[in-house]
């Protein structure tokens, strides 16, 4: 056959096959595995943005930011921004799934408004929220006033102990569509004939939740959670704008941290550490993702 | 799914009110501020009384703010494009081809996105002023190129595995070269997958800060994202209606794109992280 007579003078499909993959591969080196382990090297230096020249200084970084309330302060901030940023939008996309489920006129229309939400760049939610939040001209001072809530405004944003609750409020706000778009998918996946049979043993709506739409859907709930926890454990957009991790670093978390103590305070090397110990964290969790994912 | 009994609907009617209120009221209230003189902006009012399009106006002739605009949409058609082709190169590879390393290319790939990306600038930051390139976009584009490739990849991966071997066996025997089975038989099968990946690719360029806020420190190749933050985070106690303005004139270039292209998109993105 030709195939067989030009076999020779051709690639072998074993070579195409990695030349296509590789500029992903490349562009993976470059930019995510190079400067990873480079930065993970930084973190036995004292090197700063100010000069090219350093020294090793050992585990010093790490001595010196485990005794940093700072840090142990971060890492409670996160802690709290992580799990309520995903119980909470979790919880509202999956019963606002559930809802958009049943197709009454109007839903698919409801799900496509929804979605914008988490269209919106973080920058714009960060500014919407800030301004419903405001201390003098916010809806929400105004609207509990009026309700007889409140006596006198709450300065949201600048009290320590309210900052992160507006600030798991707007991420919630923004991350209800994402959860609510995979859950739907998964909801339409659940077997109809299994809530038949539970429905003919004389299961009423919770046991039909939690016997057989919640196992159902379980995969799903899985990846969205383990993403949902990555991408939190990750967030820096609306902290950052709504309070720059403030006020006396409330709304701090790990992102925020790294990110000031390389580009205002200009230490790379301490920087590169709190990165470090921070990546440990990450990869437990994408331990987990890819374990799941594997599974289907 | 369930039994409309009261319960049932008690629930539902309490939840639909509470999370509809939730979810839409802040883009109407974004929206009425927007078209609301800016005197009018501390009242409950609405802005039907005296609607504006000022606001507006003032943002559409702010000459950082169009700068800021160009440059994004640059960076974010090129991100966009260039990562789209990147992962249709990968993810035909992983769909179709068998080699030695494959595996655990792929699986490198599926990664990139769990790696802190603020760790990952400090050396790219650094990388950039040793290779005094500053100025130039290259690190942001590069950088983006490679958070949309484990979407990208995984979702084209799955279209392309939908494809029968037998149409690069046919194809082989009429004589086409690895070339042009690529580009004019596989690729032109895969554009709804590509285009949502291309989707993906542009509103993850166009939204983020991180990056975009430290690789680029010329003001004047500063994007939209980091633009707006720097010019209204000093004034964060007035003009609210400019700022409400400004955020939806951001949000209106990727809305646009995905009220057009929601279907490719939502089913992309469920197929990309479902199917392994």
């Amino acid at each position: 056959m030709t195939k067989r007579k030009h076999r020779g003078i051709r690639l072998s499909d074993g070579a195409v096959g990695f030349i296509l993959a590789a500029p992903a591969l490349a562009i993976f080196i470059a930019v995510i595995l190079y400067p990873f382990l480079n930065s993970i090297f930084m973190s036995f230096t004292n090197k700063t943005l100010m000069s090219p020249s350093f020294k090793m200084v050992g585990l010093n970084n790490y001595a010196k930011v485990f005794a940093d309330p700072t840090f142990l302060k971060t890492l409670g901030n996160t802690g709290i921004f992580v799990f309520f940023s995903t119980l909470c939008p979790f919880v509202l996309g999956f019963i606002w799934a559930v809802i958009l489920n049943n197709k009454f006129r109007g839903a698919g229309v409801l799900r496509g408004i929804t979605l914008i939400n988490w269209i919106v760049p973080g920058a714009s939610i960060s500014f919407l929220w800030s301004f419903i939040f405001d201390y003098n001209h916010g809806i929400m001072n105004e609207l509990l006033r009026s309700l007889g809530i409140i006596t006198q405004n709450v300065n949201w944003l600048g009290e320590s102990s309210t900052a992160m609750v507006v600030v798991i409020v707007a991420r919630t706000w923004q991350m209800l569509p994402w959860y609510m778009a995979f859950l739907t998918g998964g909801l339409q996946g659940v077997p109809f004939d299994q809530i038949e049979a539970a429905r003919i043993d004389g299961a009423n709506n919770l046991k039909v939740l939690r016997h057989v739409v919640i196992p159902g859907m379980k995969s799903m709930i899985t990846i969205v959670l383990v993403l949902g926890i990555i991408g939190n454990l990750q967030h820096f957009d609306i902290p950052q704008v709504m309070t720059s991790g403030g006020p006396a670093g409330a709304t701090t978390l790990f992102s925020i941290l790294v990110y000031n103590k390389a580009f205002v305070g200009y230490k790379v090397g301490m920087a590169a550490t709190i990165g470090t110990i921070w990546a440990v964290l990450l990869a437990v969790f994408s331990f987990f993702y890819s374990r799941s994912t594997s599974k289907n | 799914m369930f039994q409309k009994t009261r319960g049932y609907k008690f629930v539902i009617a309490f939840s639909s009110i509470t999370i509809g209120i939730f979810v839409i009221f802040p883009l109407l209230w974004m929206f009425n501020t927007a078209l609301k003189p800016s005197t009018e902006t501390f009242k409950l009012s609405l802005f039907f009384a005296t609607p504006t399009l000022k606001n507006f106006q003032s943002v559409l002739f702010d000459k950082d703010i169009l700068t800021n605009l160009g440059n994004s949409l640059f960076v974010s058609f090129v991100s966009s494009f260039a990562g789209t082709l990147v992962s249709m190169f990968a993810g035909f590879s992983f769909s179709k081809f068998r080699y030695k390393g494959k595996n655990i290319s792929m699986s490198i790939i599926m990664m990139a996105q769990a790696f802190p990306q603020a760790i990952l600038l400090l050396t790219l930051y650094i990388m950039m002023q040793q290779m005094k390139m500053d100025g130039s976009y290259f690190a942001l584009i590069l950088s983006y190129i490679a958070f949309i490739l484990p979407v990208g990849t995984w979702s084209l991966k799955a279209y392309f595995d939908q494809l029968p071997d037998a149409l690069i066996e046919s194809a082989k025997i009429d004589g086409a070269g690895w070339i042009r089975i690529t580009f004019q038989i596989i690729f032109p099968l895969a554009i709804p997958g590509a285009i949502s990946t291309a989707i993906y690719g542009f509103v993850w360029s166009w939204n983020d800060l991180l990056y975009s806020l430290t690789l680029v420190t010329d003001a004047s190749r500063r994007t939209l994202a980091p633009g707006l933050v720097m010019k209204y985070m000093g004034e964060f106690t007035n003009n609210w209606s400019q700022m409400m303005a400004a955020s939806i004139f951001v949000s209106i270039p990727v809305t646009l794109i995905f009220i057009f292209l929601q279907k490719y998109f939502i089913s992309g993105l469920t197929s990309g992280a479902v199917k392994g």
